[in-house]
């Protein structure tokens, strides 16, 4: 070992211990974070608009503009846009709102034809299923219990009013992230002591990195997920594959629960499309199951696995354990706080087990005591 | 609106970091710029700012104080140079991770100014024109402190 290897103390990496408290806080975490999803979910879109808006923010400084100016004017500009897009779109929607209710109620219709299809050549093949009538009784407990559209808005409607104030926290965030990102970094910063700076720099660094390149994972795994299905869906001759490939893509966002949404709508589309032809459902669901595979199993890791750094198999295992711990809100913020969590565990691990750093703020405090009391 | 692009009147601050070598020829937009990614720490006389072998992250610049650089633990007897206000040290780090070559401690009180390795690549992908010329005043630095190792090993040679 060189002088300098044994100057600069140990460094053993992250064991097992580490490891195993990196996981404890994650789960710990979802566990928390599940009780305040009204807080977390504006935070979590709050970080996308911040890595969204801080290009032309960069720009605006570079011309001279001051950083409460430049944060102000994209944050103005970008409520401006959603509120003219929201303002232009809104007559269309209410144009077409008889037409999407029509057509969703057509599509229920289709999905349940195809279901009771299903059911009844499956009870032609077992006797048992016809003597139980399992048609009619899946049947008529799904009229029963879907009820009228009607009756499934409201809910959904109380639901968006109820998250709305919470969701408008999302851009009065961003703009704090914008204004004051830096201030709080270098505060953080500056309550570090000498010794550990640079490596808690370096910690600050990752995790921005890590956000960074986790929000970036999801887009790509979004394109990956939208071509696929698409080119899947066309080769099928299924209308709007795109249009269907991006909305399923979009609720992939959801580890499993919005995949098994995005199939159903799918399925849905086929059945009602080619009422007489029930393959194209199975075909349509056979696709599904397969890009859901590569989804889960290969692009995941290689996307937002691979730009956290964790190993495929550690990304899957921790996908169920964010489900188990905190259901589907832990379902989509297991690798974004486990990639923060690994990030702050592994340097800390680092900075407490090296003895030189250790050495150098003991060193450090007593100088700071002997200023402290030298004319006592 | 116009008013909001012309150019600012310069601040103490950003004066002070003007007369920096290292960023004397940037604008005060641009430094305003820089200004946003540096860190401030205070060190009392003798604290150890880095060691040498350690992987260096940052580029340390000199506001106040003085900064002796040595040869591990040797102190003044190791001394390799004594830096004043305005100069830098530690700016291989700024290039790459490779370990530090020699301790940096605080001669005297002193106040560093930091520059973090990865805030100056974020520098180089968003404000290429800005790390260009922080690069030009490093090379500008790294060229003389060549020139003076050729000097005085040709001196070697001739003594």
């Amino acid at each position: 070992m060189s002088d300098s290897e044994s100057i600069n103390g140990t460094n053993p990496g992250s064991g097992p211990i580490v490891w195993a408290t990196i996981i404890a806080v994650t789960c710990l975490l979802l566990f928390l974070f599940q009780k305040i999803l009204w807080l977390v979910v504006p935070f979590l879109l709050a970080l996308i608009l911040y890595y969204f808006l801080c290009p032309p923010m960069q720009a605006l400084i570079y011309r001279g503009m001051s950083r409460e100016g430049a944060a102000s004017t994209v944050i103005t500009v970008f409520l401006g846009f959603v509120a003219v897009a929201g303002v232009a779109v809104m007559p269309w929607v209410a144009a077409h709102l008889a037409d999407w209710q029509d057509m969703l109620n057509r599509y229920i219709q289709g999905g349940m034809q195809l279901l009771n299809r299903s059911l009844r050549a499956l009870e032609v093949h077992w006797p048992t299923l016809a003597n139980a009538h399992l048609a009619d009784t899946v049947t008529s407990r799904l009229e029963h219990g879907s009820g009228s559209l009607i009756d499934h808005l409201e809910p959904i409607a109380i639901g968006i009013m109820a998250w709305a104030p919470s969701l408008m926290l999302a851009p009065f965030l961003a703009f704090f992230f914008l204004r004051d990102g830096r201030t709080f970094k270098r505060f953080l910063g500056n309550a570090v002591p000498n010794a550990f700076f640079e490596r808690t720099l370096f910690l600050l660094h990752e995790i921005d990195r890590t956000s960074r390149a986790y929000f970036q994972g999801l887009i790509k795994l979004t394109v990956l997920d939208t071509i696929t299905l698409a080119a899947g869906l066309w080769v099928l001759g299924i209308p709007g594959p795109l249009a269907l490939g991006v909305i399923c893509a979009v609720l992939a966002w959801v580890p499993y629960v919005g995949s098994i949404l995005g199939g159903l709508l799918v399925v849905l589309v086929a059945a009602t499309d080619f009422p007489d032809a029930p393959g194209m459902a199975y075909w349509a669901v056979a696709l599904f199951v397969v890009v859901r595979l590569l989804d889960d199993f290969l692009y995941m890791p290689l996307t937002i696995g691979k730009s956290l750094e964790l190993h495929p198999l550690v990304t899957v295992l921790m996908i169920f354990v964010g489900g188990a711990v905190a259901g589907i809100s832990g379902l989509m913020l297991v690798l974004p706080v486990l990639g923060v969590v690994m990030v702050i565990g592994e340097t800390t691990g680092i900075i407490v087990t090296d003895a030189r750093l250790m050495a150098r703020h003991r060193q450090a405090r007593s100088l700071r005591k002997a200023l402290a009391s030298v004319d006592l | 609106m116009v008013s909001l692009f012309r150019p600012k009147k310069t601040t103490p601050r950003l004066e002070r970091l003007r007369n920096l070598s290292l960023f004397v020829n940037l604008t005060p937009p641009e430094l305003r710029i820089v200004d946003g990614l540096l860190h401030e720490r205070d060190y009392l006389a003798g604290e150890v700012i880095f060691d040498e072998g350690e992987e260096g992250q940052a580029i340390y610049i000199v506001a106040s104080g003085e900064v002796l650089i040595c040869r591990q633990g040797q102190g003044e007897i190791g001394a390799v140079a004594h830096l004043s206000a305005g100069t830098f040290f530690g700016e291989l780090a700024l290039l790459d991770n490779s370990p530090r070559s020699a301790q940096a401690r605080a001669a005297t009180a002193s106040q560093l100014i930091v520059f973090f390795r990865d805030d100056f690549v974020g520098l180089l992908d968003t404000h290429a024109r800005i790390a260009s010329k922080i690069s030009r005043e490093l090379a500008r630095h790294l060229g003389a402190r060549m020139r003076d190792m050729a000097l005085a090993y040709g001196a070697h040679q001739h003594l």
